[in-house]
């Protein structure tokens, strides 16, 4: 029998009423809640209206069951809203919540070009006992002071502190790539032997390109095959022009933290024109200590006094320089950052927990070791969390090492932990010492005209019944600094703790 | 200590309704004359504190019927112990609505 049009647009409105409802409801219960409400509809039509006839007062008492369905759905919605507060300000749940963060940080500045490379110089370390040789009174280890014919005289006497020697000029020149284009480098002409006496192997080393002779053999810097080659993993081979000259490639410097003075580009590694070029000319030395040299130079703090005396019997006054000291790299610059950060944490929050306590209740042992592992465990993510993010922001525009992405990961290093460190601190202070849950329900207590006659200041409370919490709005000498006030189990009944521990 | 919940005069009248075998929302309604919006959210809350079970009745039921199918309330025992101290502290309640066992009795 079919309805009237009335009965049937009623219907319909009252439908709509029920979605509506059906919106505020938690997305997790709103099936089950729509069924049940559309169902009572259903049996309350049947039985208080008629399909022939169309009844106001019958259509309005089933308005009327319908409008219900609004603070039904109200209370689920605050019923849910209570609990995710309640799981949100969970101990653990944070902890999930950081390492998530932590991942994510992780992840993306593995995605990053320039903390690949910083993390794979970590492989390359230099070797020991490895000196600059500088000018006793140079201060700056760019300025080039050995010249080329102390080198050869240097190099043809017997040593007993050093093991070996490498020598390299360094100029800009203009140098062209077939396809790629021009480029201003800095190419250093370097003894062939300045690779092995560091320490580092040379990439994508092509032996028969290298031995095919009549071309000179060349070796990218790790920068400039990243920047200007776009890491093509088919380098080798290539010819560069530098004017009239022509040179191979024959492999890629390995990428390391250590930046040598100047920095070259290109290395030419042939000794042949090393020999060639003026006894004039300044250069960089580098030498490798030997057995001896090593232990003279443990007692000097990583600047070793050099007395020479040369073929002519002239007598230079050189210092050497660890090359080791110079060593920044991604993890040292990190740790210096947290270093600051430590030191600077007292200046921005109070380092103390804030044990102190009204009465002589204390928490369980477990639950005392469960605080202080949080805290840890939050500190430690915290740190990673602020570590890995400062790698973003110094190597998200730069793809290479470069001394400004080295200062923007100490700046930001440092004002990440710093501020981490803070709010773990901020955080630990607000969460009951019994559950873990943040204290809430903030409440004014005591008027400020009274501080000498009794506290004034905030209270919160422990949703699970387990503690006040009184933080004086003004630090007096008698009460400094925020106490905990534990509750007994005859205030349980007061508290509705679906997750009490 | 774990302590037996205290029910709102309304909310024990709803349970006291359920234990007289009053066990859906609308016959909750027409028993104790509460709007439904007072009914279903207190049904709600004596889930969540395990004082009643609901259950959907089964669809071949329904289908035999002609009808959608229900979802009916059920008192549990830590329901029914609350209800019986929630009768000393409210004792009209039972007169409102008498229990199965008590019109048997009668």
């Amino acid at each position: 029998m079919m309805s009237s049009p009335r009965n049937l647009a009623c219907h319909a409105a009252q439908r709509t009423l029920l979605f509506a409802a059906s919106l505020v409801v938690p997305s997790s219960r709103r099936a089950d809640w729509w069924r049940e409400w559309a169902s009572e509809l259903w049996h309350i039509r049947n039985e208080t209206t008629s399909l022939q006839s169309f009844s106001t007062e019958a259509e309005a008492a089933v308005f009327s069951f319908c409008f219900g369905s609004f603070r039904d759905a109200q209370c689920l919605r605050r019923e849910a809203g209570t609990q995710a507060a309640l799981v949100h300000s969970s101990a653990w749940r944070c902890v999930y919540a950081l390492a998530l963060a932590l991942v994510f940080c992780v992840l993306v500045s593995r995605l990053l070009p320039g903390v690949r490379a910083e993390q794979e110089a970590a492989h390359y370390a230099l070797r020991s006992g490895l000196l600059l040789v500088q000018s006793d009174n140079q201060q700056s280890t760019s300025t080039p002071v050995v010249t080329a014919s102390q080198y050869r005289d240097w190099r043809s006497t017997q040593q007993r502190y050093f093991d070996g020697l490498a020598f390299y000029t360094s100029a800009r020149q203009r140098a062209t790539v077939d396809g790629l284009g021009a480029y201003s480098w800095q190419v250093a002409q370097a003894s062939a032997n300045i690779f092995s006496l560091l320490g580092l192997p040379v990439q994508m080393s092509d032996g028969d390109t290298a031995a095919s002779g009549d071309i000179p053999a060349a070796v990218l810097s790790y920068d400039a095959w990243v920047r200007d080659f776009g890491a093509d993993a088919h380098v080798t081979g290539r010819i560069i022009y530098m004017g009239a000259r022509q040179v191979r490639i024959v492999g890629v410097a390995p990428c390391n933290s250590v930046q040598l003075p100047t920095h070259p580009d290109l290395w030419l590694l042939d000794s042949s024109d090393l020999t060639k070029i003026s006894g004039s000319t300044r250069g960089f030395l580098i030498a490798l200590l030997s057995p001896l040299g090593k232990y003279v130079s443990s007692s000097m703090d990583g600047r070793m006094p050099i007395g020479l005396n040369g073929v002519n019997d002239e007598a230079w006054n050189l210092i050497g320089i660890s090359l080791a000291d110079q060593d920044q790299g991604i993890w040292p610059i990190a740790a210096f950052a947290l270093f600051l950060a430590l030191l600077a944490l007292p200046a921005v929050a109070s380092v103390s927990l804030s044990e102190s306590a009204f009465s002589s209740h204390r928490p369980t042992f477990k639950r005392r070791l469960v605080r202080w592992t949080f805290l840890v465990a939050s500190s430690l993510l915290v740190i990673g969390i602020a570590l890995f993010a400062s790698l973003i922001v110094a190597y998200a525009w730069t793809p290479v090492y470069s001394p400004t992405a080295e200062f923007a990961q100490l700046a930001a290093g440092f004002t990440f932990t710093l501020l981490g460190l803070r709010w773990v601190i901020l955080d630990q202070r607000k969460r009951c010492p019994v559950c873990m849950r943040h204290v809430t329900h903030p409440a004014s207590v005591g008027s400020a005209s009274q501080t000498f006659l009794g506290w004034n200041g905030t209270e919160m409370m422990c949703v699970g019944g387990h503690t006040l919490l009184h933080v004086p709005s003004l630090p007096t000498s008698w009460f400094g600094a925020q106490r905990w006030l534990y509750l007994d189990t005859s205030w349980e009944f007061l508290f509705a703790d679906p997750f009490a521990p | 200590m774990a302590s037996e919940p205290r029910l709102s005069h309304t909310a024990a009248l709803i349970l006291q309704a359920i234990n007289a075998g009053h066990v859906y929302g609308f016959s909750i309604m027409e028993m104790t004359g509460l709007p439904s919006g007072t009914v279903y959210p207190a049904l709600r809350r004596l889930e969540r504190d395990d004082l009643i079970r609901s259950q959907w009745e089964r669809q071949s039921i329904a289908d035999a019927e002609q009808r959608p199918p229900r979802k009916y309330y059920k008192i549990t025992a830590d329901g029914r112990k609350t209800l019986e101290s929630s009768r000393k502290r409210y004792p009209l309640l039972e007169r409102l609505i008498p229990s199965e066992e008590a019109k048997s009795a009668v």
